[in-house]
């Protein structure tokens, strides 16, 4: 016999067998086999063999046969794409109203929900095209049923095939149905909306929500499901009001929603009410009363079950961190109860820390100790760390917090002594000189400590006192005699701890010194450790007042909330409540892939914080000139019969003053100064300014500052900039403001080589540190002697700024007029001849649009900022002026302007002899004529 | 003999008969399925995928397929084939230009295995259509001269008129009945 009998069988296989079951004539037998198909399929057997067979048995009216075939479809549409073309038709039966079968359409909505889902599923190219038709009427069906199965297909849709949704117009649809009759509709409507917008490739959102939208949604939100109503909550969190009447009547209208019992609504109106409040004054009376409405929900969360408490948990420690007077009063419902699993455990306490304050501390404390003699580890660890927390945080009663840390370290439980003594240490750096009398107590449980933290923390404690421990050398000896065997952090620790014992007390402890240097440069091979310990060696041999500096020098307080959120992280974390994100504390972008693209949520702007930076803002001189205009004619009692006949006489004054004086006290001359200096330079000249009228220097234009260096880029440090022309000096002006969380000092500034030789005449003065939270103008004078490179565009500088956190680099674009020199006016004759001697091709023209100034008034302006007039004529009702400016590096730039009355565009006409300069001047131009 | 196994079928309940209706798209297929299940004209759109319908003619049932004619869904008419008792293979006399590629799929088609039991039906449709073929000139076309071991018969038909779909009915459910 051979061997060949092995290969043939007389089995034909399970899928054969489905084969031809499915190819039954008989109804019930068809049936039977799509549901051992569906099966096999569930249970992970490859069965799309049978695809073409199974599509077959598609059209039919038993609508179980129906569901089944779908599901087949769903799973195996995408392996295979091609064939799922015989699928189609099928679709385009039941939902067309035109064609075919007999009565029009399938006449029961459930069938043709049921096929436009099934479509919306099966993610194969080709076939979406034909799909469009057929969803286009559904989401026009009269059955909501359908119209909401259809308007999620749509986004489904668009995540196989943006543009075919853009294109097919179905946003516009799916925006008409907003305003459907059905709240079922409005609810997918919106959830398919958002999702699109969150999936929109440019991060933008697509289809923008406008009041009247959001007015049919807050009319629906009280109609709907649940899961409909978070839906509509959580885009009304995307959606901002214009203005505090529309924020407060949102407000209003969702509050009710606070008390439903799903505890997913009750989080979403949350997000949108602290959203919201944002956008309000924080003192009005409704704040108030929301403050108190927002207690009560976020309480009753915390009786549900665990898990859900978890989830509340994590977003009320956002909340708290945000607004901590919403729970204020409500610190009892975060105590631990003895049966919370740990996770609830952990996340109480968190938040009990966050709500110690000076009111509530004796109660918390008592807690916290009870906490402490647990049976958990973790817990009783976690209990004992906010132990000291809270007498770090709570000013007045870390007394009391140190007297219960003393009494748990008297329990002798070992790791409660090791977390007590981490704490203490911090306490320590928090009130120096105060609690030192402790530190006998602690040293009595020196052996006891076996982890390196708690060892760390207790060589740091005794090397930072070590003048008031009369064994510290003794104590800190004993530590030295495992030295190899220490974790680095406590190696790290016990060298500076002997260096500065040495430094208090170098007669008697020589020995010890040299002891632990030799031990950390020559028997170590950890890198950080030697190094530290030559630069110790070598500080003490060469200078030991300086190491005496350097080691003993002040430590800068530790901040009271060492776990607080980075503002900016938790303002995006604040509009992603009742999210995975605000379980994890962490940006969407973080943990989900495929989503970096897409638009990161802030909070929005408080609707009166605008001030900010409009007082920022330089204001912009077309509001003063009138002003002079009427305080000139008040001083001289003259009648104006228009502007232009007064204004070139103050305008020549101030000229006049400026080559005479250097800008010194013209300004009383000009009288029209007095106005404009308060405006700008309250912030630095002071009261002095106003009296003298610092004059001509605010008078020429200063671009509004712009943002340099974004917080998110410059880890915490913002800092908006311009640069303007003072005196005759090139002044770069600047705002910071500290984003972080601790304090930024040490700035410094360094300009790259550029076109026109910028670079700092000064160093960089900024008064004292610049606290979290804070701002501070600071002004940098420039010179034009540094090194020259020619940079492209030609005004384009780069920047590096330095501080304690690190170097950061920004480019900015100089404007062009801060390098117009004073002494720009050329002779009548000398502007003549070089007007004719440079080139023709040397000439550039450029339309100025938009100008609504007279001849005399542009003439005004320029001058104000070093463009000076030489000629003035009037051919054929055309005004032409002929100007001429200086650039600090010597290049004459000679223009002709054509100004017709009562056109706006004004044609320049450049000429240089270094025209590239060109366009620099004509965006200062335009920047000073449009001031 | 054939007539007596039809009372029997008739008696016993006869199996329903499997008829694919082929041909190229726009030759007119939906619409004879339709004509032929309705009695009626409707309004089309191209069959992206297929249809199928009961039908019963003079106490006969069918079942008939109506495949998508689009080049991009003949390749998958293949998966029909199995177990056809006939083809209504439906021709555009009007469309001179593609009779060439309707005689090649026809050829094609003719020469799959499963189908060499199946009797054919050409329908040259449209003839109501000004300057289309004659009946013979599509017979010509398509080379049914050579057509070999085959029951055919070739008509012509006008699916929107209802006129030649009779004639075409008839014959084959005659032929279907005699043939077993």
């Amino acid at each position: 016999m051979t061997d060949s009998k092995y290969f043939t069988t007389t089995k034909k296989g399970e899928i054969f067998e489905l084969k031809s079951e499915l190819n039954n004539d008989k109804k019930e037998k068809k049936k039977e086999a799509v549901k051992k198909v569906i099966a096999s399929m569930t249970v992970g057997k490859d069965v799309s063999a049978l695809f073409p067979d199974v599509v077959n048995c598609m059209q039919t009216d038993n609508l179980e046969l129906k569901k089944l075939v779908y599901l087949y479809l769903m799973n195996y549409a995408k392996s295979q794409p091609d064939m799922a073309i015989m699928a189609v038709n099928t679709f385009v039966k039941e939902l067309a109203t035109s064609p075919m079968t007999k009565d029009c359409e399938d006449p029961n909505p459930l069938i043709r929900a049921l096929a436009v889902r099934t479509m919306g599923c099966i993610r194969v190219d080709k076939i979406t095209e034909y799909l469009c038709e057929p969803l286009r009427k559904c989401l026009k069906d009269e059955d909501p049923y359908v119209r909401k199965t259809a308007a999620v297909c749509v986004a489904k849709l668009y995540d196989i095939n943006a543009a075919l949704v853009e294109d097919q117009g179905f946003l516009d649809q799916l925006k008409d149905l907003l305003s459907d009759s059905n709240p079922m509709v409005v609810a997918n409507a919106v959830a398919a909306l958002s999702e699109i917008n969150e999936a929109s490739p440019s991060g933008q959102p697509l289809v923008e929500m406008n009041a009247q939208t959001i007015n049919k949604l807050l009319t629906a939100l009280n109609e709907c499901t649940e899961w409909g109503q978070v839906f509509i909550l959580d885009s009304l969190a995307n959606y901002s009001p214009k203005d505090d009447r529309e924020a407060q009547s949102i407000c209003e209208r969702i509050t009710p929603r606070l008390a439903h019992a799903n505890a997913a609504v009750v989080l979403s109106a949350v997000k949108v009410l602290m959203k919201l409040m944002e956008m309000l004054q924080s003192e009005s009376d409704f704040v108030g009363t929301l403050t108190k409405k927002l207690a009560p929900p976020l309480v009753t969360l915390l009786s549900s079950e665990p898990e859900v408490q978890y989830v509340a948990l994590r977003n009320i420690n956002l909340i708290v961190q945000k607004r901590p007077d919403i729970l204020k009063h409500e610190m009892k419902v975060f105590f631990v109860k003895y049966n919370d699993p740990i996770y609830v455990k952990l996340e109480k306490l968190d938040i009990m820390i966050r709500l110690a304050s000076q009111a509530n501390i004796a109660q918390v404390l008592s807690e916290l100790k009870e906490y402490a003699t647990e049976v958990d580890v973790d817990f009783v660890r976690k209990a004992v760390r906010a132990i000291g927390r809270c007498a770090i945080k709570v000013e007045p009663s870390a007394e009391r917090c140190v007297s219960t840390l003393l009494d748990l370290i008297q329990t002798k439980v070992n790791y409660v002594v090791q977390e007590a003594i981490v704490v203490i240490k911090d306490i320590f750096r928090k009130y120096p000189n105060k609690y030192e009398s402790i530190i006998s107590t602690l040293c009595e449980n020196l052996d006891t400590l076996d982890e390196p933290e708690a060892r760390a923390s207790m060589i740091w404690i005794i090397g930072e006192y070590a003048e008031r421990i009369d064994n510290a050398d003794e104590l800190l000896e004993s530590f030295l005699e495992g030295f190899h065997d220490e974790n680095t952090q406590v190696q790290l620790q016990l060298l500076t701890a002997i260096v500065k014992l040495f430094l208090k007390r170098p007669t008697d402890t020589q020995e010890l010194v040299q002891q632990v240097l030799s031990l950390a440069t020559q028997d170590s091979d950890n890198p950080d450790l030697r190094d530290r310990g030559f630069i110790y060696w070598r500080l003490l041999s060469t200078d030991p007042a300086a190491a005496k500096e350097v080691v003993l020098a002040e430590k800068p307080l530790i901040s009271e909330e060492t776990d607080l959120l980075e503002p900016a992280l938790l303002d995006e974390l604040i509009c992603h409540i009742s999210s995975l994100a605000s379980v994890y504390h962490k940006p969407p972008t973080a943990f989900v892939e495929g989503r970096a693209a897409g638009a990161r949520k802030s909070l929005p702007a408080r609707s009166n914080s605008n001030e900010d930076t409009v007082q920022r803002v330089p204001q912009p001189q077309s509001q003063v000139i009138p002003a002079q205009d009427s305080l000139i004619g008040d001083l001289l009692s003259m009648d104006i019969g228009g502007p232009s006949v007064v204004t070139p006489a103050p305008t020549s004054q101030s000229g006049l003053g400026l080559d005479l004086l250097g800008g010194g006290l013209d300004g009383i001359l000009g009288s029209n100064d007095p106005i404009s200096a308060p405006a700008i330079s309250q912030t630095t000249t002071g009261l002095l300014g106003d009296i003298f009228g610092f004059s001509q220097a605010p008078t020429s234009y200063i671009p509004p500052k712009v943002n340099w260096l974004p917080a998110e880029k410059g880890k915490g440090f913002d800092v908006w900039g311009t640069f303007s022309r003072k005196n005759g000096q090139i002044s770069m002006d600047m705002t910071f403001s500290n984003k972080a969380m601790q304090p930024m000092g040490g700035f410094a500034i360094q300009l790259n080589k550029n076109s026109f030789g910028l670079t700092p005449a000064a160093p960089l003065q900024v008064g004292g540190p610049l606290n979290p939270g804070a701002s501070i103008e600071t002004s940098v004078i420039l010179s034009t002697a540094g090194a020259v490179q020619r940079m492209d565009p030609l005004n384009d500088l780069q920047v590096a700024m330095k501080n304690n956190i690190g170097i950061f680099y920004f480019a900015c674009l100089v404007p062009m007029n801060v390098f117009f020199t004073e002494d720009g006016q050329l002779d009548k004759r000398i502007f003549l001849s070089t007007w004719k001697d440079i080139p023709a091709q040397n000439e550039v023209q450029y339309t100025l649009t938009g100008v609504m100034l007279t001849a005399d008034q542009v003439v005004q302006k320029m001058q104000q900022n070093n463009v000076f007039t030489i000629a003035k004529r009037n051919v054929e009702g055309q005004d032409m002026l002929y100007q001429s400016l200086k650039l600090t590096n010597n290049v004459w730039v000679l223009n002709e302007l054509k100004i017709q009355p009562g056109n706006p565009n004004v044609t320049l006409s450049l000429k240089s002899r270094s025209v590239e300069v060109a366009s620099g001047v004509f965006a200062a131009y335009d920047a000073i004529l449009h001031s | 003999m054939g007539g007596l196994l039809s009372y029997f079928r008739n008696l016993l309940g006869s199996r329903e008969m499997r008829i694919l209706i082929l041909g190229l798209d726009g030759a007119g297929k939906t619409t004879i399925l339709y004509r032929l299940q309705v009695g009626e004209v409707v309004t089309t759109i191209p069959t992206i995928g297929f249809n199928v319908e009961q039908v019963t003619y003079k106490n006969l049932k069918f079942q008939v397929w109506d495949l998508g004619g689009q080049t991009s869904i003949r390749p998958y008419w293949r998966c029909y084939y199995s177990n056809t008792d006939a083809i209504i293979y439906v021709v555009d006399s009007a469309d001179r230009d593609r009779i060439g590629i309707s005689k090649d799929e026809l050829i094609y088609m003719l020469g799959e295995d499963e189908l060499q039991g199946a009797i054919l039906v050409v329908l040259a449709n449209k003839q109501d259509m000004a300057g289309c073929l004659s009946v013979a000139e599509v017979h010509q076309a398509l080379g049914l001269d050579a057509l070999k071991n085959r029951t055919f018969q070739i008509f012509k038909t006008s699916a929107t008129k209802g006129e030649g779909l009779d004639m075409a009915m008839d014959w084959l459910s005659n032929a279907l009945m005699s043939r077993k």
